[in-house]
């Protein structure tokens, strides 16, 4: 356990001294979600169409855009890990005194420091385009903390799916397939009560739509009623995940 | 003396069908330079990988200091410092950081991290470029930096995985000077796989021969050359091809240890060629053999290779290894 926690605390150093070098990656990844705050939000809620609850559909929309966008960001650095057998890190790695489930846990959270960072990015724009935050600074902190943590947990996602994976060319298409069932079938850009029974039942198993309702609550509603429901999803879905990615993670080694 | 590094029976089947490892057995003696040598694909990196943990062997039993690879994993790596084969470190950030994650991961306290990771880089003569990035380093300076990178924990035992890979003479030559000297200094024991012949021939203690998975011969440079007789007299056939029976009859000449032959070329083995000679030459005239080249040389370590494994080890390697370099280069 203390390993775990100091590879992860070395891990996220690591991501830290890389981006201090170059944080292009993260400009580039912020375009598609400034694109749904900037253009789809405005013409949807145009519509009057989606029943948010009072607040503007641009409004109702960020928590769900920016949650995407940081989850997509994890699955990649899951799969980025795994191509890493490639090259020696992560034979070195596993050299090292650390456990397995250690370098796996840390490296998952990790993915959490570009996931705030991508976030700072991401909410600039929302204010420019005077999306109302809660003006409360824990608020926004704790929203920015179930993002961090939430991160891991997808990070692990893509490594258990990369490890049945055995080339490179074949994990190109898996961040898309693994991200926008998610994406559409949670509350991200629409009430869960709007959707058809059979993706309610999904909704209610989907990670992404217990860390968009803590963010949303956190950062736009302010209703905090659900935070509690949804703290213990996402850290059952973490704990999971970093479980059955450990396990998994035999197959990338060998 | 204490063993470094032992197993018995080592299998290792891939995927129920590969073997890539056909009963191992090895002993190395603590703080020498040991080098495992053979062509690729001949188990030399599965090997390493079960003696640093990453595998599990399929049947047999592995020890590194007398701890049971299976069942010892994290004491083992306490002990050992390891550099793959591929390029092991992060080439967006500087030199002096890659060293730094890697401190923290193996628990250096901090108080004692700089002058660990500063006389490392010192050591290995990268504290000029420290502060570089390590997309800006040569291959060479890339090889130094996993090296410091080994140093940091002052392991008991090292293992290198084709150390000086795709290097040019003068850095492959910097970084066994490095290497020697440390283990001069701290009776480190040096585990390397290699398929270079000089580099087992000029830096190792003790050499084993691998191929097929399976340890041919094992012995010093100078022991395996001496097997094989004085010297080697190599006739290039002009025909390509020499029958059996010829072979059979330079086998019995008293002065001959052995005859091999090889891709159109015929090394027979004596202990002086200039005695033997004349005798050689009239047992293939009366075979109607025509040489189109006699040359006499000191037996080599790729003449082992060929007397115990049946094939040269250079033709082996050399597509595998072209492959091998293009691919460091890609991703550098």
């Amino acid at each position: 356990m203390r390993d775990a926690l100091r590879n992860m605390f070395v891990m996220i150093e690591l991501e830290l001294r890389r981006l201090r070098h170059d944080r292009s990656e993260l400009y580039f990844r912020a375009a598609q979600p400034i694109l749904w705050i900037v253009v789809f939000g405005p013409v949807m809620g145009s519509v009057r169409g989606i029943p948010t609850g009072g607040i503007p559909y641009t409004d109702f929309i960020t928590p769900g855009v920016l949650i995407q966008s940081t989850t997509f960001l994890c699955v990649f650095y899951g799969l980025m890990m795994v191509w890493e057998r490639d090259s020696g890190i992560l034979k070195k790695l596993l050299v090292t005194p650390a456990s397995r489930y250690a370098t796996v846990i840390g490296r998952s959270m990790a993915s959490g420091v570009r996931a705030i960072f991508q976030g700072l990015i991401i909410v600039p724009v929302a204010l420019l385009m005077g999306v109302r935050f809660v003006p409360n600074p824990v608020c926004f902190a704790a929203a920015f903390l179930v993002i961090f943590f939430a991160s891991g947990g997808f990070a692990a996602i893509s490594i258990l799916v990369a490890s049945f994976m055995k080339t490179r060319e074949r994990f190109m298409g898996i961040g898309q397939a693994i991200i926008m069932p998610l994406f559409f079938a949670s509350n991200a850009l629409y009430p869960v009560e709007m959707m058809p029974e059979a993706l309610r039942v999904f909704s209610a198993v989907n990670p992404l739509s217990y860390v968009v309702d803590a963010t949303r609550g956190l950062m736009i509603t302010g209703n905090l009623s659900n935070l509690l429901l949804d703290v213990v999803a996402i850290a059952v879905f973490d704990t999971v995940m970093f479980i059955v990615a450990s396990v998994s993670f035999r197959k990338i080694i060998e | 003396m204490e063993t470094a590094v032992s197993t018995r029976g080592l299998v290792k089947v891939y995927d129920g069908e590969v073997r890539a490892l056909d009963g191992i057995d090895l002993d190395v003696e603590e703080g020498i330079a040991f080098a495992l040598l053979g062509p690729n694909g001949a188990g030399k990196t599965t090997l390493m990988r079960i003696l640093t943990t990453q595998l599990r062997p399929t049947s047999g039993d592995a020890y590194v200091f007398g701890l049971d690879v299976a069942r010892d994993g994290g004491k083992i790596r306490r002990l050992i410092s390891y550099v793959p084969q591929e390029m092991s470190v992060w080439t967006d950030i500087s030199g002096y950081e890659n060293l730094l994650v890697y401190a923290k991961i193996f628990g250096i306290p901090s108080h004692e991290r700089k002058k660990i990771i500063d006389d490392a880089l010192a050591n290995m003569g990268l504290d000029k470029v420290a502060n570089n990035m390590v997309r800006t380093y040569s291959g060479g300076m890339v090889r130094r930096l996993e090296t410091a990178c080994a140093l940091l924990i002052k392991p008991k035992i090292m293992f290198l995985d084709e150390p000086t890979i795709g290097l040019d003479p003068s850095a492959k030559k910097v970084v066994w000077e490095k290497l020697t000297s440390f283990k001069k200094e701290y009776g480190v024991t040096i585990f390397f796989n290699t398929h270079y012949m000089d580099e087992a021939d000029m830096y190792s203690d003790e050499i084993a021969i691998i191929d097929m998975g399976r340890i041919v011969k094992v012995g010093t440079a100078e022991e395996l050359k001496h097997s094989l007789g004085g010297e080697v007299v190599l006739f290039s056939l002009e025909e390509g091809k020499v029958r059996d029976e010829t072979i059979q009859k330079l086998r019995k000449s008293k002065t001959v240890s052995d005859v091999i032959f090889n891709n159109s070329e015929l090394s027979v083995l004596v202990e002086n060629a200039e005695l033997a000679l004349p005798h050689l030459i009239d047992v293939l005239r009366s075979e109607s053999v025509n040489p189109a080249k006699i040359s006499i040389t000191k037996p080599t370590l790729d003449d082992v290779f060929l007397k115990y494994a049946g094939t040269r080890l250079e033709t082996g390697g050399r597509i595998g290894e072209v492959r091998h370099v293009r691919r460091m280069i890609r991703r550098g």
